[in-house]
């Protein structure tokens, strides 16, 4: 059981939650995507709104050994402004689907935001020093009358509040008929792969008026359309594959060295459906929602509406683990499909490693209702449900499991599955590259989790 | 929404129901998984027609909801084809009639010109009823490309027949002009059939100075039909075809195409070909059952009208 104590078993504590207190949720501040960058040091956030948040990590006080640095507002910049597609008369909605860091290479960040048709490269850089002492010009930037200048001075850079600017590099635009959903950086950390619902298209970063489909799987009679890609992603150490999911369950890896048009995969993942699991909703439910690769890339992790499933590269029948994220739901598909949730996305992650090797990827972890959300140990094979919640939340308190009672007799403390509320749903999750913190998203607040130290 | 502890109002009768499907042939409990597949029906309908977004709907959830409604039509249709969905003889004809009634005017706003629920006048003999296909084909507005391209099995247009007192031969004419899917191709091909049998009609939407073929067709369906047996069965399969092409042929398609060089005449989708009658047809035998009788079917007829109400109303 993870979090109840000995071992080296996590034991999750609350640290810190970020956004509005009231009940009365703002639509523009449904968080919508959360990504540490690579250091762990920053922490984004993306919203309805089309607004980018980064909280920054403090530095670890060396005499408060009892906690890791917390996190503060870093930076903030609206990403992306609503626009109207006046051939279809519709919205394009501002709201941020995902965000991606680049590795950080000089003193700036830099990372990837994208909404449904417009992905943008952004350039986050701290200016604490200003110049002072220019000739033409006063401190307050109006210009001196010139024949007041009697004499000549070097201006100097002097020390200044420190200012985090945003500003857009590139915009990759107009390559999108449909909704993008993924984006994914190569592990050349020079091109990147951005995936709507029927193609997918290669960017090289530097270059914003030209894009290449790799992958197209609109037909040509568009009545004959029955699955949609759902999420793709770049293997973390080969350049040259990648992978995406579609709404049938189905994964495709794909090798851009085999041709230019990745239309015919190197490898499909699909398991066999369970017949005595058959219902109506069976595809819907299988519908892909998240696809993550492990950290050496031998393994990939899918997420789909009731189950997290691990695959191995190299077997492609059946995956290798399935976990059950809530199965108490299989019994109510027909009024989740009726309000909608059935189409809920939820993402799942792994465990943060500073190794790129296979053996640290251990954990899995991924949302559900209620504003619960759940980690599977794949070693010890045990899991855990928690609850990401303002109410008995003290600093450095250990969280406490959660569990549903799926039917029959509820036990003191359970949760029955008609108690659920469905309108708290976590979708995002992040967990920190070498650090056990964990950021939780629910409807618009962060709640930021470290494990106990001691 | 649901709110916290919140009962859903499909709670009671769907624990039931809800889970493991149970197989279509199992005697008792296959009214039980007829009601389910016909709630699922409604809902994906209201999913698919209701949703009136400000920005695009998500592709994704279209593509899913319409894969349903698919996969139960075709159910539907090899149900009929293996087992005839008749209306019982002693079923009346007119809450049939009634229903297609109020059907007309709630989709009148998607024709131009709007279709005139109940004035017609039907002097044409009762074999052409069941012949629509031969009807409609006659009709020598064009079809567009898009629909031409996607039919490559178009069956043949059945000829004018005289009445058919033998069920097998009533019931070829059904297979004729609903050849049953074997795969997705089919499937879709079997759309595009409909989409081409049903083109003069959806013509007709477009060009109003058209004889409403499918009109005159439908509006046997006014009169009250006899009991015979085999004819409200054709029949049925007939109103089927001229609904659809009411309720289905002037869909918007932006939703699936979004090229905005695709010609504006493309095919109107059918994403869905069809209609409410098919739940009729669904719940028709169990009308008969001694057990609440006409209850279900009464029942439903009402989710029915107050389907399409939803439908104009919003």
């Amino acid at each position: 059981f993870l979090g109840a104590g000995g071992g080296n078993d996590i034991q999750w504590c609350f640290s810190q939650v970020k956004g509005a207190v009231d009940d009365d949720v703002a639509e523009a501040d449904i968080i919508s995507t959360v990504e540490f960058n690579h250091s762990g040091e920053l922490l984004a956030t993306g919203d309805k709104g089309g607004r980018v948040v980064i909280f920054q990590q403090e530095q670890e006080n060396k005499t408060q050994s009892h906690s890791r640095g917390e996190y503060n507002v870093y930076s903030t910049f609206q990403s992306h402004e609503p626009e109207f597609d006046y051939l279809k008369s519709l919205e394009i909605e501002e709201k941020i689907n995902k965000i991606r860091w680049l590795p950080q290479k000089n003193a700036a960040q830099f990372l990837l935001s994208t909404n449904d048709k417009t992905i943008k490269l952004w350039k986050i850089s701290e200016r604490d020093k200003r110049p002072e002492g220019y000739n033409l010009k006063e401190e307050d930037g109006r210009y001196r009358d010139p024949t007041t200048v009697t004499t000549l001075r070097v201006p100097v850079f002097r020390p200044m509040d420190l200012m985090v600017e945003a500003s857009p590099r590139r915009i990759f635009a107009n390559a999108h008929t449909y909704h993008i959903n993924s984006i994914s950086i190569n592990s050349d950390y020079e091109t990147y792969l951005s995936a709507d619902d029927l193609r997918i298209n290669l960017w090289h970063l530097e270059i914003t008026d030209r894009s290449f489909n790799i992958v197209d799987i609109k037909p040509a009679n568009m009545e004959e359309l029955t699955e949609v890609i759902t999420a793709a992603e770049f293997h973390p150490n080969s350049c040259s594959t990648f992978v995406y999911s579609s709404s049938k369950g189905t994964i495709r890896l794909c090798d851009m060295r085999a041709s230019a048009l990745c239309d015919r995969h190197s490898k499909l993942f699909e398991e066999p459906e369970d017949p005595s699991n058959r219902s109506f909703f069976s595809e819907i439910i299988s519908s892909i929602s998240d696809v993550k690769f492990s950290h050496s890339g031998r393994y990939m992790m899918t997420r789909d509406y009731l189950s997290v499933k691990i695959w191995d590269l190299n077997m492609e029948n059946r995956p290798v683990e399935t976990y059950q994220v809530h199965e108490y739901l299989r019994s109510k598909l027909c009024s989740l499909y009726e309000n909608d949730c059935i189409f809920d996305k939820f993402e799942c992650c792994w465990n943060g490693s500073d190794r790129q090797v296979e053996f640290f990827s251990l954990i899995v972890m991924t949302g559900s209702y209620n504003n619960f959300f759940r980690m599977f140990d794949r070693n010890t094979k045990r899991d855990i449900t928690l609850e990401a919640s303002r109410e008995n939340n003290k600093p450095r308190t250990v969280l406490k499991p959660r569990k549903v009672c799926a039917s029959g007799k509820r036990k003191k403390d359970e949760i029955s599955v008609d108690s659920l509320d469905f309108n708290k749903k976590i979708l995002h999750t992040a967990w920190h590259p070498k650090e056990n913190i964990i950021a939780v998203a629910t409807t618009n607040n962060l709640y930021i989790f470290q494990d106990k130290m001691n | 929404m649901l709110g916290k502890g919140g009962k859903r109002k499909f709670d009671e009768h769907e624990d039931g129901l809800e889970g493991k499907v149970v197989s279509p042939t199992d005697g008792p409990s296959k009214v039980s998984y007829t009601l389910q597949r016909q709630t699922i029906f409604n809902i994906s309908l209201m999913k698919l027609y209701n949703h009136r977004p400000l920005t695009e709907p998500s592709l994704q959830k279209t593509v899913l909801i319409n894969n349903m409604l698919r996969r139960i039509q075709e159910e539907l249709k090899q149900e009929g084809s293996l087992r005839p969905m008749f209306v019982a003889a002693s079923q009346p004809a007119d809450p049939l009639s009634d229903n297609f009634r109020e059907a007309q005017p709630a989709f009148s706003h998607l024709a131009s010109p709007p279709l005139l629920p109940t004035d017609f006048v039907s002097t044409m003999p009762l074999e052409s009823c069941l012949t629509p296909a031969s009807l409609l084909e006659d009709d020598t507005f064009c079809t567009s490309p898009a629909v031409q391209h996607e039919g490559p099995t178009k069956p043949p247009p059945p000829a004018l027949q005289p009445v058919k007192d033998s069920f097998s031969s009533a019931l070829d004419e059904i297979e004729e002009l609903c050849p049953a899917p074997t795969s997705a191709e089919a499937v879709a091909a079997e759309s595009a059939a409909d989409d081409s049998k049903a083109q003069p009609s959806e013509s007709n939407i477009h060009k109003p100075e058209g004889l409403p073929e499918s009109r005159t067709a439908e509006s046997k369906l006014m009169d009250p039909l006899p009991g015979n047996f085999e004819i409200t069965a054709s029949t049925g399969f007939l109103t089927d075809l001229t609904l659809d092409d009411i309720l289905f042929a002037d869909i918007d398609t932006s939703m699936y195409d979004f090229d905005p060089c695709t010609s504006a005449t493309g095919a109107a989708s059918k994403m869905a070909p069809v209609s409410a009658d098919e739940l009729l047809k669904t719940l028709a035998p169990y009308s008969s059952q001694p057990v609440t009788p006409n209850q279900p079917f009464k029942m439903d007829l009402t989710e029915l009208d107050h389907i399409m109400e939803v439908l104009v109303g919003s």
